[in-house]
């Protein structure tokens, strides 16, 4: 699903953000990738999404050449591609509805489709109920649940989280990583920035271990 | 350590879990339904500028008002131009060329020269003045009756009247020049400097009003460029999420043009009703002056194709506007 081939990234100001990556990640598989601030979490994470290109290496997505993908066709990517941010990035003047359904929208699919899908996203991460109310009017987890409704409404072959759980107490952040193997169990490969360690642990899957952009660690099953 | 040589995975001999994938959502495999996600992209675009104008009424009213007084103001100037030149009679009426003639020439003669002069190309029109009627002109212009009467005979001689067919001072003169030729012609009279000036004037006019208008669309880009500007800065979270969820540069656009483009139909409104009740207004002062003078003259209000034209520009003129503005920030709307 996921392909590293020895992928590096250098900024202009000289920062290394990865350093001849390699790694692959199955269909169906989820991953944890933890490491300290700056240890290259978020520069894998927008390689992936094409926000950034590597200045070396191979990336591909379900065997297709990233690193060097057109403009152009960076739009049908992402639309294989869920994001779920520590912020949600949640948009406070729609409904639940409309926010889950802007990438279906995208995708130009009919009024009751979208009606469809919106509402078994909202479902699954135990929402529907909220589903005319306006993310303002919700709790902090239910917001994050509503940005992985969001983000998997358009059924994606790969998830990615970027520190879901940041903000989030223990209960609300286990509650959230239960969401994600539910998910995941459904067959999306799901891949989650994170260093709550403790979190990770109590979960068992497999964890990659970023420092200073190259990869230290590669665990089946963290304890 | 190359993915191949990865410890995990296939090289382990561990396969991961591969459960039943569900599918991606697709539009409907049908031949309508790119056909129905552009046309439903494109409703939803209007839909929502329209629904955004709305939610902010007195912020895009007074948009449109400002947008609607720079296109009203050239128009308006360019309007009264006319109209001003609609009072002055035409300009041809005012290069008019007075053909004397010679004292002893007889009205059949005359009436003969008028039709060989109304022949000429550059001739639209002719008037005969007899030697009478020219004596009763100048007794009724001058108040000499009573020292006209003293006069043993009518000095004046007949005089065609023509109206060249444009003012231009070199073919005034041509038509200045076969005039004087013709037999039984004594004096050909044009005032070329009055000529000159109006066309100074006119020229004057049509370069005030040109200037004004490209100043005043310069003014109107900025004006919607900065609007548009105001309305992306607002919306950067929704335009990075709809980045990240696979919306092309054309979907985040669209919106943005939308709102331009009904922008422009606000402005050619406003600028339309503007015109039409300033000159309504104005017509009034107008007709009392003029009917002290003796004249019907009214002014001419905005005509409907005068209207729509003004209205489909303000129309392209807020999609241009609109378009410079997206064009301009979207580089800068690249997710965060």
């Amino acid at each position: 699903m996921i392909l590293f081939d020895r992928v590096s990234k250098r900024y202009p100001n000289g920062h290394i953000g990865l350093h001849e990556l390699s790694f692959r990640a199955e269909r169906g598989e989820i991953l944890f990738i933890t490491g300290h601030s700056g240890a290259g979490k978020s520069t894998l994470m927008r390689l992936i999404l094409a926000m950034e290109r590597p200045t070396s290496g191979k990336l591909a997505l379900a065997g297709q050449d990233i690193s060097r993908i057109s403009n152009a066709q960076i739009p049908f990517l992402r639309r294989q591609i869920g994001v779920v941010f520590q912020n949600h990035q949640l948009l406070f003047d729609r409904t639940v509805f409309d926010n889950v359904a802007l990438p279906l929208q995208i995708l130009g699919l009919s009024k009751v489709d979208i009606a469809k899908r919106v509402t078994a996203a909202l479902e699954r991460v135990s929402l529907k109920d909220k589903i005319d109310d306006y993310p303002a009017d919700l709790s902090t987890g239910q917001q994050q649940r509503v940005g992985i409704a969001r983000a998997v409404v358009h059924r994606p072959a790969l998830l990615l989280a970027d520190e879901p759980t940041g903000n989030l107490d223990p209960r609300l952040a286990s509650e959230i990583m239960g969401v994600f193997e539910d998910i995941n169990s459904l067959g999306t490969t799901v891949l989650i920035a994170s260093h709550d360690h403790a979190l990770i642990a109590r979960l068992r899957h497999r964890m990659l271990t970023l420092q200073r952009g190259r990869l230290i660690g590669d665990e089946e099953s963290p304890t | 350590m190359s993915a191949k040589e990865l410890p995990r995975g296939e090289v382990q001999g561990e396969k991961p879990q591969r459960p039943k994938h569900s599918k991606p959502a697709k539009p409907t495999r049908d031949w309508r339904s790119p056909l129905h996600a552009y046309f439903e992209a494109h409703r939803t675009g209007l839909r929502d500028s329209l629904w955004r104008m709305a939610r902010q009424p007195i912020g895009s009213f007074l948009t449109c008002l400002v947008m609607g007084i720079a296109l009203a103001l050239p128009m308006g100037v360019s309007l009264l131009l006319s109209n001003v030149e609609r009072l002055g009679g035409s300009w041809q009426r005012a290069a008019q060329i007075s053909v004397f003639l010679d004292l002893n020439i007889q009205e059949e003669q005359g009436k003969q020269l008028q039709e060989q002069i109304t022949a000429l190309p550059d001739v639209v029109n002719v008037r005969w003045i007899g030697r009478d009627e020219a004596l009763q002109e100048l007794q009724q212009q001058a108040g000499l009756g009573e020292a006209l009467k003293e006069l043993p005979e009518n000095p004046l001689p007949s005089v065609i009247s023509v109206t060249p067919r444009e003012i231009d001072k070199g073919r005034l003169d041509m038509l200045r020049s076969q005039l004087a030729e013709l037999p039984g012609v004594q004096q050909v009279q044009l005032d070329m400097q009055w000529v000159e000036r109006l066309t100074a004037i006119l020229k004057l006019g049509e370069r005030f009003v040109f200037g004004l208008t490209v100043i005043l669309i310069v003014a109107l880009l900025l004006v919607i460029g900065n609007t548009i500007r105001l309305a992306i800065e607002n919306r950067r979270t929704e335009i990075e999420v709809i980045k990240l969820v696979g919306g092309t540069d054309g979907y985040v656009r669209r919106p943005f043009l939308y709102m331009g483009a009904l922008y422009g139909v606000g402005a050619g409104v406003a600028a339309w009703g503007l015109l039409a009740f300033g000159l309504d207004w104005l017509n009034e002062a107008v007709i009392d002056l003029a009917g002290l003078y003796g004249s019907d003259f009214a002014l001419a209000g905005v005509s409907f194709d005068e209207g729509m034209q003004l209205l489909i520009g303000a129309i392209l003129l807020g999609y241009i506007g609109a378009w410079l503005a997206v064009a301009r920030h979207l580089r800068e709307l690249a997710p965060r």
